[in-house]
Parts: C-alpha cells; structure tokens; sequence
C-alpha cells in the first residue's frame, strides 16, 4: 500500500534528526515536536521570506537573513503527495492532512499561528517550480482552513521551490519535495 | 510495516459504521476520518474530482454532483466522515465553555487550557455529563 510517508523531523536547533524512514506520523509526534518554542525565538516576517526567495530564484535561500531565522523555530516536515503538476491532494495523502488537524487543534499548539512552506526537488525550472511550491502550500492552507476550521489568522503559507533542500549534495533527491509546518509563535 | 495502521485503519471503519447506527454516535480522529474517506471514496475522487482539492468542500461537492455515478459506500462514507468531523470540530469549539461550571468548581486556580483540560480529565468522575461528553468528542482524553 502506500508507504512514502518520508517523515524527517527537524529538531528546533535546526539540527537534522536521523530519517524515520517510510513512517506514518502522529499527531503526538507533531504537537511533541511543534510546542517546544523557545522563550527567546526570533520573530519571522512572512513577507520578507517572501521577497528574498523571489529574488534568489535558482540560488538557494538557505543562507540569506530571514531564511536562516526558520532553523531556530519549532518544525515538522511532513510528505504530502499531489496529482501530476497539480495543486490536488491525492487520497492517499488526505490522512497526513488530518494529522495536522489534529495537531493544529490540539490545546497545547492551538492559539500558535503556523507557516507552511511548500518545497519542491530541483526538476525542472526553478521559478516553475517555486510557483508550483506556493500553489501547492496554499492548497494544504486552504483545506485545514476550510475542511478542517483553523482559523485562517492561524495559518500562512509560502513556497520556496527547490531554493532549501533538504539534501543539497543531490537536489534532485526526491527527499527534496516537502511540506514543511513551522510554528511562528503565538497567534494574535 | 504498515500493516498495523491498516489493520487499525479498518477496524475504526468498522466500528465506525457500527457507531452511526447506535444512538450517541462517537467522533473519530481527523486522521482517521481521512483514512476512512480515502478508503471509501479513493477510486471515486480519481474518477470523477480530478484536479480538485479537499479544501473549499470541492471533493465534496464533487462527489455529491456526481452522486448518481458515485458508488454507495462512497456516498455513506462521505456523510459519516463529514458528520464525524463537524461534530469534533464542535466539541473542540466549545469544551471550555461547556464545562466551565465544572472548572469552577472542581479547578479552581488551574491557569490555561492544557492544565484545565488535565484536571478535568482527573475530575472525570464528578463532571457533568455534557462537560465529559464534549471531551470525549473533541478527542482530547
């Protein structure tokens, strides 16, 4: 059946823990791994990572200003697999979504506002792909805001196409291709 | 490897579908109602809700457009899960309020929704019935 949950958590020191290769998440693990928000987590302006992604399409974002302050913010990065340059979840992936539901509204994440950052590996062009990425991360916003009620002032997404990979000695590398959830801070 | 989450996976659906026919149907987790959608409506969503995505009730409206074509299992499952999760959605809106009477007075000095939440999990036995309810139904026990 189908088993590429590729689950890579990603601890808040911005260290990369060990792969739970072909997993299922759980909520448990979410919420474990997202509440653990330091008192002194910098604060992320949502529109800046913006600009500097559109201004270094094709040459990685992971050493620019605002990029590099995500290491040091809870994360959980999730499979979330969709149809053929589409921005439709396919049903096999609907579970995962749920997932995050129930992480999103569990009482110890639920008054913080998240950003969902969609990811792609380096096939094809570069500013296709950060176009897809953003697409696909609005289509994972817009089903937990609507399917499952977060509140929309609760959620942001953004697309970073193939400009942080994962594993950047082969950024073809399907491990590449991911949601990212990273908790923001408390929601106002 | 994933063979226990399957087998889970289908005994929720059955107890599940044996839920809806008792009198106080219970919630399931949004994960689960997920995997109980895929499973049910899967080779429909392929079939008919290409390029439509879960968010803005556009696989629902898919399959209740095509609810003629649409399989039957497929129709059931949709209103069970769709059932389950606003009835969730619901208990997790409202359980502070609901037990409120309850937290005043078997949690008094208990500051913020998680450590409310664990004393009213403790005090279980002298909630009331309605506070216990919504806790159960947010999934939160």
């Amino acid at each position: 059946m189908f088993s590429r949950f590729l689950v890579t958590l990603v601890l808040a020191s911005g260290l990369s823990a060990g792969m739970a290769a072909a997993q299922e998440i759980t909520d448990r693990q979410l919420v474990g791994s997202l509440d653990q928000l330091a008192a002194e987590a910098p604060a992320v302006d949502v529109g800046l990572l913006v600009d500097e992604v559109n201004a270094n399409v094709g040459k990685g974002v992971g050493q620019l200003p605002n990029w590099s302050l995500l290491a040091q913010l809870p994360q959980f990065a999730v499979d979330i697999e969709f149809e053929n340059n589409s921005v439709a979840i396919v049903p096999e992936s609907y579970r995962t979504l749920g997932v995050i539901a129930d992480a999103l509204h569990n009482p110890m994440l639920r008054h913080y506002k998240f950003l969902i950052v969609g990811h792609t590996n380096a096939t094809g062009k570069p500013d296709h792909n950060l176009d897809l990425s953003l697409k696909r991360a609005n289509a994972i916003m817009v089903a937990l805001a609507t399917t499952f009620s977060v509140p929309s002032s609760h959620l942001a997404a953004i697309g970073v196409g193939q400009e942080l990979p994962l594993n950047a000695t082969n950024p073809k590398d399907a491990a590449n291709r991911r949601v990212q959830l990273i908790n923001l801070g408390v929601a106002k | 490897m994933s063979k226990r989450p399957r087998i889970l996976g289908a005994l929720t659906l059955l107890l599940f579908v044996a839920g809806q026919t008792m009198a106080s149907a219970q919630t399931i987790s949004y994960a689960d109602a997920m995997t109980v959608l895929a499973r049910g409506c899967g080779p429909d969503v392929k079939k008919f809700c290409k390029g439509l995505n879960l968010g803005n009730n556009e696989i629902r409206n898919c399959l209740e457009g095509n609810q003629a074509e649409v399989s039957p299992q497929c129709t059931a499952t949709l209103a069970s899960v769709t059932a389950s999760i606003e009835r969730r959605l619901a208990a997790q809106a409202s359980v502070f309020k609901v037990c409120a009477g309850n937290v005043k007075q078997h949690c008094k000095g208990v500051v913020g929704e998680v450590h409310i939440l664990q004393c009213l999990i403790k005090t279980e036995r002298i909630d009331s019935e309605k506070c216990n309810q919504a806790i159960t139904d947010a999934g939160w026990r």
